[in-house]
């Protein structure tokens, strides 16, 4: 579910700098994948070229959470195909030279995929949002999703149709400590009147609800599903999106593993051929069609 | 107070003062020797102290993360454009908060242990409230309590009272679950009073309300000022729980800085600030203990 993913995408940085400040060699585990170096990225990126990478001599290993959620796997069942990270794993694995029926999968506890060490699979595919802080304990891949920060309100409150850049100032935002949709609103919108900061998310939705705050921001996936399903006495609604401030989704890799190379150049393939944005069209069609506003 | 106090009988306090150890710092080590032997023994406990955190392993990665100048003071300035608030500017909301706390708890307390103590046979379902009231917010967490308000009396959408800011709510809380600890506090004073006080001053022809505002209440409060005292320095720290309702207090906003910048400094001021609050309220505390304890041994002598 998106709102699990975006809870991942700041709460657990934090719990990764705490680690760094308790294991003192963090973040200089760097090295290569089995006993090759760095310098390996230089290998071809053809099948045979980057065998001796993988986790698994023959075989594509992805891993993901379980249970793993729609839109981004349909029916937890990641080998059907279906679902936008599902098809994304599969997209680039037939880039990599693989046939469905050489991707393996594997389950892989989120927060075990983000600390140093080994990792039982060639990437992680999970809704883990980039930053900084994990980016040096773990390799990612360049973006195959950008994520979009919106707003929710309760049904028929001002924001929702009076939203432009002067008037978004005006109300009282809350959003849960440590996320980036606080950020948003700090950095951004930058409202008048002090926002109010939870310690989670479900804390700001029920501030929400009982009209203690006119409105919460948070990532789109995050706030269709709050918006649908969670906050519903009264009726909320995704008001708007705003445009990508250069958070995005990436695949995980041990850090150093020179296949990340080979994985961003079937990336940039799939950009330029249209090809994720086709799958973005078929599975995450119901973010796409909220209106973006401007801060 | 002294003066109407039946137990001092107006003695120079200061004739007693070297007979037995008092609370104060220094007040047991007298001359020249006891001076150099307290300076010598308090610099190597200190530096035995700091040996410890600056031997460490971790001791740079500590110092960065919770000791580092820069982020101490940027957290106490504060900078929401940056995406973090002021901790020297949010104390303030605490400070006001356990202010107006204080005033309320001192008076709902008082009138719930006089409830406890009354002995009217037609007060007895009061009593029972009281009662009932007094063990259900001693034994509830406080936190639940500023949870239960902040979230459900804005949830019942009632006029004015769902309105109110997260501050008022917290406020009510904290009064709440501290008056019953404070109304015990006043009931061991009120005990502490003997009987014969009431019968001398009933004899004298003061009625039953009369003796316990000018005979009663004035022993039974001198006599519980340091407990007091010390729930207050408790009160003022647990502000900081108010900050679960979403409004930006102290500890609130130090935590968003850390959350922001991954440096915990800011819990650092946030924590020297409640030090400067509650300081000169816990040596106060000690005064006012010691000042008791030279005029109990001034009315036993």
């Amino acid at each position: 579910m998106g709102w699990v993913g975006m809870r991942r995408s700041l709460a657990a940085a934090g719990a990764v700098i705490v680690l760094c400040g308790a294991v003192a060699a963090c973040g200089s585990s760097g090295g290569g994948n089995g006993g090759s170096t760095a310098s390996a990225s230089a290998t071809s990126c053809s099948k045979s070229g980057i065998q001796h990478l993988l986790y698994k001599q023959g075989v594509l290993t992805v891993a993901t959470d379980n249970p793993a959620y729609p839109p981004w796997f349909i029916k937890n069942t990641p080998s059907n195909g279906k679902g936008y990270e599902s098809a994304v794993a599969y997209a680039i694995a037939a880039k990599l030279g693989f046939p469905k029926s050489k991707v393996v999968w594997v389950h892989e506890p989120f927060n075990k995929a983000i600390i140093p060490g080994p990792k039982a699979f060639d990437f992680d595919i999970n809704e883990v949002s980039v930053t900084p802080q994990r980016a040096q304990v773990v390799t990612f891949s360049n973006s195959y999703y950008p994520v979009q920060q919106a707003i929710v309100a309760r049904k028929g409150t001002p924001i929702v149709t009076k939203h432009s850049p002067a008037q978004l100032k005006t109300y009282l935002y809350g959003d849960q400590n440590g996320t980036t949709g606080l950020t948003y609103i700090t950095t951004k919108i930058q409202p008048t009147k002090q926002p109010k900061v939870f310690d989670t998310l479900a804390e700001a939705g029920a501030a929400l609800e009982a009209g203690r705050i006119d409105a919460l921001v948070t990532d789109t996936p995050t706030a269709q599903y709050m918006a649908g399903y969670q906050l519903k006495h009264p009726q909320t609604v995704l008001v708007a999106q705003f445009p990508t401030v250069g958070e995005h989704y990436g695949l995980v890799f041990k850090k150093g593993n020179p296949l990340v190379t080979c994985v961003n150049k079937a990336i940039a393939s799939l950009q330029s051929d249209g090809g994720l944005t086709a799958l973005q069209k078929k599975y995450l069609g119901i973010y796409l069609k909220f209106p973006t506003i401007q801060p | 107070m002294d003066s109407n106090s039946p137990m001092s009988p107006g003695q120079p306090a200061g004739s007693f003062a070297g007979m037995g150890r008092g609370p104060g710092l220094f007040s047991s080590y007298r001359g020249a020797r006891a001076a150099l032997i307290s300076t010598i023994s308090t610099i190597v406990v200190l530096a035995a102290l700091a040996a410890v955190f600056l031997l460490a392993a971790g001791a740079h990665a500590f110092e960065h993360t919770f000791l580092s100048p820069t982020d101490m003071w940027r957290s106490f300035i504060g900078n929401p454009k940056q995406g973090y608030y002021s901790v020297g500017a949010a104390i303030w909301l605490n400070i006001r908060m356990f202010l107006v706390a204080e005033v309320l708890i001192l008076a709902l307390a008082l009138f719930i242990a006089l409830i406890r103590q009354s002995t009217g046979p037609a007060l007895f379902p009061i009593r029972i409230l009281a009662t009932g009231y007094v063990d259900f917010f001693r034994g509830v967490p406080l936190i639940l309590v500023i949870f239960a308000l902040g979230f459900g009396v804005p949830a019942l959408s009632l006029p004015f009272i769902s309105t109110q800011p997260d501050a008022v709510y917290g406020v009510m809380a904290l009064v709440l679950s501290y008056s019953a600890y404070v109304s015990e506090v006043y009931r061991a004073g009120l005990n502490s009073v003997h009987q014969s006080q009431v019968s001398a001053a009933r004899s004298l022809g003061l009625s039953q309300g009369t003796a316990l505002r000018y005979v009663v209440l004035p022993q039974a409060v001198r006599n519980i000022i340091p407990p007091l005292l010390n729930d207050f320095i408790s009160l003022q720290k647990d502000t900081a729980l108010v900050g679960t309702l979403g409004v930006i207090e102290a500890n609130k906003a130090a935590s968003i800085y850390s959350e922001t910048v991954f440096n915990f400094s800011s819990f650092t001021v946030a924590a020297i600030l409640f030090l400067i609050l509650t300081i000169p309220l816990a040596r106060f505390t000690d005064r006012l203990i010691e000042r008791d304890r030279r005029r109990r041994l001034a009315g036993g002598a």
